[in-house]
């Protein structure tokens, strides 16, 4: 018997269309499907997980606050010495055993694809949405593509990584919690108007 | 409301911190009879001026740091990793 296939926590929740204001630049709401691994380096093997995750991955880990794209992967810093690492959903497991396989010795990998979710927004409304329930200042001088931040929205801990300047920000969230996190974003993005495509 | 420079991820809001107390105080060594203890475990100085506290970055990077604050005016002086030692400046 196969694994079933997972069961998105918002399926229920975020039917495609127009939602709150019939305005001319809704907020965009996709729910891209993602493999997501958390990536924990050893001590003292940093430089050689770098190395690995260039031969790998193509991509050099980023530093604090930002985040890197590679040929098939993104890594996403999260605290000193982890990253996330993302990718489009796959093979149930694939991206999981494919950076065991890399960073064996290197580092502690765990899949996170089934305890968190991605939510992306975009639009020229994301920015005052987004300051509706976040600390962060994320104006363009202050932060943009490729930027990432670890913080809480809406009381609710959130990645967000920023991946164009148009803008388009990810948002990565507790599976758990995306539930509530989706509710204030369709309150806090009713003003502007909401299209769930 | 403090804002708190985290050394990894630059100034934040207080909300996002989870404060652990003095981190002055040490552990007394495995021979330490109940009183030492007891003093580890209750007995705090309650300055009025620097203290170096334990604030931990609960909701961003998760560290755990050493800040050095005024517990009057509650300026932020220096924040610090855990392994690093803060020095408190004379009142």
């Amino acid at each position: 018997m196969s694994a079933p296939e997972p069961t998105h926590p918002l399926a229920a929740h975020a039917a495609p269309g127009r939602h709150g204001a019939a305005g001319e630049a809704p907020l965009r709401v996709t729910l891209p499907p993602r493999d997501i691994v958390q990536v924990m380096a050893r001590r003292g093997r940093a430089d050689a997980l770098a190395e690995a995750a260039r031969a790998s991955f193509g991509l050099d880990l980023p530093h604090a606050g930002h985040a890197a794209t590679g040929k098939d992967a993104t890594a996403i810093w999260i605290q000193p010495g982890h990253w996330l690492l993302t990718a489009p959903r796959g093979v149930e497991g694939a991206l999981a055993a494919r950076a065991a396989a890399a960073f064996a010795g290197l580092a502690a990998v765990a899949d996170q694809s089934h305890g968190r979710i991605t939510i992306a927004i975009a639009g020229p409304a994301a920015h005052s949405v987004l300051a509706r329930g976040c600390r962060l200042d994320l104006h363009p001088r202050a932060f943009g593509p490729g930027r990432a931040a670890a913080t809480q929205i809406a009381h609710v801990g959130c990645l967000i990584h920023q991946t164009d300047a148009a803008p388009v920000f990810e948002l990565t969230v507790f599976a758990t919690l995306a539930e509530p996190f989706f509710h204030w974003l369709m309150e806090a993005g009713a003003g502007a108007g909401v299209l769930i495509e | 409301m403090l804002r708190i420079p985290c050394p990894h991820c630059g100034a934040r809001d207080e909300a996002e911190f989870a404060y652990r107390g003095d981190a002055t105080v040490t552990r007394p060594g495995p021979d330490g009879d109940i009183a030492a203890f007891h003093d580890y475990l209750y007995a705090r100085t309650n300055p009025r001026g620097w203290q170096v506290e334990w604030w931990q970055h609960s909701a961003g990077c998760r560290a755990f740091l050493k800040v050095l604050r005024h517990t009057v005016t509650h300026e932020v002086r220096a924040v610090a990793n855990a392994a690093e030692t803060l020095e408190v400046p004379p009142a």
